[in-house]
């Protein structure tokens, strides 16, 4: 085996944008999640950053940006949030995500 | 405005003006007991967000059949089962070093499963025996009256019966909603990330090391969720891979607030997609799917005081019915058991002169007298050990570290207690503490 050919088995790291790739949605136009940003402000864990799986909240300097168009609907957030900042509501009639194999 | 409900419902020929029951959710629990219920006569509407397929369920991956045959004495030929797991393996993980034990089980009792088949499959039998199923529906809360729930409101719809059941699942906002539960603590839930990782029948069968009527379900145990307790989960599907972590929330957000935990939760899913030992089972696999869902750890702390109220029966995750081990995990089964007895507990309501609060509250009664309640309780000692960051951490160790004794010598053998006492002494523990070590977990089980 070359030297090359050994290289190409060795898996790769994927981005988390590249995986949710594989994912389908039906987003609505209005958000399913409304977030309370001068909450965010300040909370000086943000423990969303690490444990929201579909990295929907991300950081901007040190302030909080969510977007929930890629939202798996697992409702970590709301239930991590130190700050009750995140009102959570389920997607209206068949709106967000759309499970096939999981 | 949503009117889907109301459009959907006098789109139909002939409709009840009021249902007997309705059950909200068409996951495991609600399905179950819309079968159950229309199987008995009752005029039943199920109810669902998804679009009909499933779309909002997501689970490890494995589901423990007895209890569903109770359900559905068909369910061994027409369910979309994956594999029957003929082999459990647990893994105990510490850096590039692993100890793994297989169980080599002659005959199925469990089986690997997307549950978003297989919560169709239990959907249209709930439709087969006469159910209403509705999807794309949202429901926004539960409507009482004088204490009594007497129908769901979906945005300006509303909808009547004389019983509601809720099969809401795990985030229950629609019975924190109506002030029958608490705000859910991450002390109570775990969160669970999954992969679907598509490698074709032929290249799993070899990796796992089985044929092809065979199916394996793996437990890893260690750092691979950097010491929060937790754990990985591997299960075989047909021609795909379900494959994960599970991470205790309240530890989690410990190790956060500690700075042991600066990672992204799906860099911990890639760390074990990527770790030498497990990279072998996936090789050249590609992504078919990620998601989510939250978990439920000690399942009667998460349990509402009852099950029954005036008018309302809560079942599955909703109820807290979900059993974990950190090996076993039994949600699919417990669920839809608890929506069977929900059912049968309408039915005795029905022959008991009517659906009062004295007649539906057997539901309790039925529940403390099954094996879900009674294998919860059970288990409430185990939930508490495994979720000890301190014991968590030191079973790898212990694992790997007596192993490593026994395998890796150049001139000397250590005997077997020689390699026992030097690992103990290594964590800390000698012979007594890990007797009491011991004593105390057994104690607790």
């Amino acid at each position: 085996m070359s030297a090359q050919q050994a290289k190409q088995e060795e898996p790769k790291p994927i981005k988390l944008e590249d995986i949710l790739q594989s994912d389908v949605w039906n987003v609505d136009e209005e958000p399913h999640i409304v977030v309370d940003y001068s909450k965010c402000e300040k909370c000086p864990t943000k423990p969303c950053i690490y444990l929201c799986p579909a990295g929907c909240y991300t950081l901007a300097g040190d302030r909080v940006v969510f977007s929930y168009e890629g939202c798996v609907e697992c409702g970590t957030c709301r239930v991590i949030c130190p700050m009750d900042a995140i009102a959570w509501n389920y997607p209206k009639n068949g709106h967000g995500i759309i499970y096939r194999f999981t | 405005m949503q009117s889907r409900l109301k459009a959907v419902l006098s789109a139909l020929a002939s409709i009840p003006s009021k249902f007997d029951a309705i059950v909200v959710g068409a996951g495991p629990a609600g399905s179950a007991a819309a079968y159950t219920l229309a199987k008995e006569g009752f005029k039943t509407l199920l109810i669902d967000r998804g679009r009909g397929g499933g779309e909002k369920e997501l689970f490890g991956g494995r589901v423990y059949a007895q209890p569903l045959r109770d359900i559905w004495p068909e369910l061994d030929k027409e369910a979309p089962i994956q594999r029957w797991v003929t082999r459990e393996r647990i893994s105990f993980v510490k850096d590039n070093e692993a100890v793994t034990v297989e169980f080599k089980s002659p005959k199925g009792k469990s089986f690997t499963a997307l549950l978003p088949q297989l919560t169709s499959w239990m959907a249209r039998k709930a439709e087969q025996a006469g159910a209403l199923y509705v999807n794309e529906v949202t429901v926004d809360e539960i409507i009482f009256k004088d204490g009594r729930a007497v129908g769901v409101r979906s945005g300006s719809d509303t909808v009547e019966a004389d019983v509601i059941i809720d099969a809401e699942g795990v985030n229950r906002l629609l019975l924190e909603r109506a002030g029958l539960v608490e705000r859910i603590k991450p002390d109570n839930v775990a969160l669970g990330v999954k992969e679907i990782l598509r490698t074709g029948s032929t290249q799993l069968e070899a990796s796992f090391g089985i044929d092809s009527d065979e199916g394996a379900a793996w437990v890893a145990i260690g750092d691979i969720t950097k010491g929060v307790p937790g754990g990985g989960f591997i299960y075989t599907n047909k021609d795909t891979v379900s494959m994960g972590i599970v991470l205790h929330l309240k530890h989690a957000i410990d190790a956060i607030e500690a700075g042991k935990l600066n990672q992204h939760v799906s860099e911990l899913v890639e760390g074990f997609r990527l770790h030498p030992y497990f990279r072998r089972l996936w090789r050249d696999a590609t992504i078919s799917e990620y998601g989510a869902h939250l978990t439920i750890e000690g399942g009667l702390k998460f349990s509402p005081k009852r099950l029954a109220y005036p008018g309302l029966l809560v079942v599955g995750d909703a109820a807290g019915l979900l059993l974990t081990t950190g090996i076993n995990y039994r949600g699919v089964d417990f669920a839809a058991y608890s929506g069977k007895l929900a059912a049968e507990a309408i039915k005795y309501a029905m022959d008991h002169g009517g659906f009062t609060y004295d007649n539906l509250r057997v539901y309790d009664a039925y529940i403390r007298g099954s094996f879900v309640y009674t294998e919860l309780q059970r288990h409430l000692g185990v939930e508490m050990v495994m979720n000890d960051p301190a014991i968590f951490a030191k079973l790898p160790n212990i694992a790997i570290g007596l192993f490593k004794e026994l395998y890796e010598q150049d001139y000397a053998t250590p005997t077997p207690f020689e390699a026992l006492t030097s690992v103990l002494s290594n964590e800390g523990l000698d012979l007594f503490k890990l007797l009491s070590l011991s004593l105390s977990t057994v104690m607790s089980l």
